[in-house]
């Protein structure tokens, strides 16, 4: 079957299907489900991944990256910007060094491998906080709006990380930086002048704008041994606000990721996870999961009461922050591609992700979500409408 | 009597039923009706920020329809009626709301699940009834 590419693209599309239809069953979401069928599928169906595959699950990687760079509120990152930029860095690099140590010198991983667990386990997912801030309504409160510009200054130190810690330093590193600053710089601009030009045709010249954008800069980051997620992120957060206020443009980007793109990525993440190897590492996951909560708990919880935050409200958010799923996910795939790291330690911290994406936000919920203001009756919020009142009997 | 009446309407029969009975119970009392509909099923432990906002535009446009019909209804029956979607969980939410907001008076619908589904899982009605502050109606 591995030669008929038609049926192994079926055998991986009714795996995204299926993902898919438990994940609106059960109300998880369906990267979460699309790993965890990859895990089933790559240990008792003998799925395995082929050069295609790896070309949309990179593809796809790259695309939620920029996705999640395209998701910030520029306004509101501005408004923010000392605490969530403070904040946000110590939620980066403590766990970082803590999660790197605790590999080096406790778990006795080589170097590099130390440095992927540092990267993988210093993230925060925006995704899982902004979903359960979406629940309380502290999305839509200047608290809610801190912690989430916080969680993107977090995801850009891991990107950073990702994209610097494993570069060479040369003309190709040199060429790369040159030409993605420019681009950068004149990417709004011309973003919008697309848009405005030939925008939202049925051939999408501006969804091939991008995409070319992001080849581009992805195909110069290789060349200099970076990673592809670091322009994608940048690309993402320079042209934020031209998404902002194109959504047409940002559905027909999320409709060509999660269809086609992002369940390669994420079923490929769950395909290398070893079950036997999460039997024999189980200890190890616990503690890893523990370094990564330790490290945001020391590091962010007196940060917030330097910004002020209530102590309900400053534990809840520590909380959120040492949450994690996607970047931790394409870390640990990139040291597993790159050769740094096992199979064996990629199970590790994919599961230590998975983990965090669950155990912290299940704390913070149960037992530390703060009073959302403007919920009484008298303060309706957006969603909430008074029906015309009809006086007369019909 | 009721003075402030919180229904939960998910567009099952069983919350439409409840709908009525309040529409009724206001028309006798003169009791504010007051629709609370919640999007349960958010993806938790999301992967992305867009699924979370596609999850919640999809909910709201189902329910806004609901409460489109809900308030034509009310208007025949010369009622007034407010109405709101709020993201959570459904029971936790609906009690919360009553709480928050005064109410006298939850109505639900009877969902009619299996007494397997029942023993094990519960039904929203039975976690509103043990969490609520106010008196509840389960119409069945």
């Amino acid at each position: 079957m591995d030669s008929n590419v038609w049926l192994v693209a079926a055998a991986w599309m009714a795996l995204a299907l299926a993902a898919s239809l438990i994940s609106i069953r059960v109300g998880v979401s369906v990267a979460l489900i699309e790993i965890l069928i990859g895990i089933v599928a790559g240990n008792f169906l003998g799925l395995h991944s082929a050069p295609w595959i790896d070309f949309l699950a990179t593809f796809g990687a790259g695309l939620l990256t920029f996705l999640a760079g395209a998701e910030i509120e520029p306004d509101a990152l501005k408004r923010h910007l000392k605490p969530a930029l403070v904040i946000g860095f110590v939620s980066f690099l403590a766990p970082l060094l803590l999660a790197f140590a605790f590999a080096y010198w406790v778990a006795g991983w080589d170097l590099r491998a130390s440095e992927i667990a540092g990267i993988a386990l210093s993230t925060t997912s925006v995704a899982v906080v902004y979903a359960t801030m979406v629940e309380t309504g502290l999305n839509r409160t200047e608290l809610g709006k801190l912690i989430l510009a916080a969680c993107f200054v977090t995801d850009f130190g891991t990107v950073l990380a990702l994209g610097v810690l494993f570069a060479n330093f040369n003309a190709w590193m040199v060429l790369f930086v040159g030409v993605t600053a420019v681009v950068l710089w004149y990417l709004p601009r011309l973003t919008r002048y697309v848009i405005a030009r030939v925008g939202h045709r049925v051939s999408e010249p501006e969804v091939k704008f991008v995409f070319l954008v992001l080849f581009l800069l992805g195909g110069l980051a290789r060349v200099a041994q970076s990673e592809a997620v670091l322009p994608a992120y940048l690309v993402g957060l320079v042209i934020a606000g031209v998404f902002v206020r194109d959504r047409i443009l940002m559905d027909r980007m999320r409709a060509i990721a999660f269809s086609m793109l992002t369940p390669f990525y994420f079923i490929k993440a769950g395909l290398y996870v070893s079950l036997p190897a999460v039997a024999t590492g189980a200890l190890l996951i616990v503690a890893l999961g523990l370094v990564k909560m330790g490290a945001k708990v020391a590091g962010v919880l007196p940060l917030t009461r330097l910004f002020r935050f209530d102590r309900r409200e400053g534990m809840y958010a520590t909380l959120l922050m040492a949450t994690g799923l996607t970047f931790g996910t394409i870390s640990a795939l990139f040291g597993l591609t790159n050769h740094i790291i096992t199979q064996a330690q990629y199970t590790i911290l994919v599961t230590t992700v998975i983990g965090s994406a669950v155990v912290p936000t299940l704390i913070a919920q149960r037992f530390f979500e703060p009073g959302i203001p403007g919920r009484s009756d008298a303060a309706p919020g957006p969603h909430q409408v008074t029906a015309a009142v009809a006086t007369s009997a019909d | 009597m009721f003075h402030r009446i919180l229904v939960g309407l998910d567009g099952s029969d069983g919350s439409r039923r409840a709908f009525d009975r309040a529409l009724e119970l206001a028309q006798l009392t003169g009791a504010a009706v007051h629709v609370l509909s919640v999007e349960e099923h958010l993806p938790a432990f999301a992967g992305t920020v867009g699924e979370v906002e596609d999850a919640q535009r999809f909910a709201n446009q189902y329910f806004r329809g609901i409460h489109e019909e809900a308030s034509a209804l009310a208007s025949r029956h010369g009622r007034a009626l407010t109405h709101e979607i709020v993201p959570g969980h459904a029971a936790q939410t609906i009690a919360r709301r009553a709480r928050e907001g005064d109410f006298d008076l939850i109505i639900l619908g009877h969902a009619g699940h299996s007494p397997l589904h029942n023993l094990f899982l519960g039904s929203t009605a039975d976690r509103v009834v043990e969490h609520a502050s106010c008196a509840v109606l389960v119409v069945r």
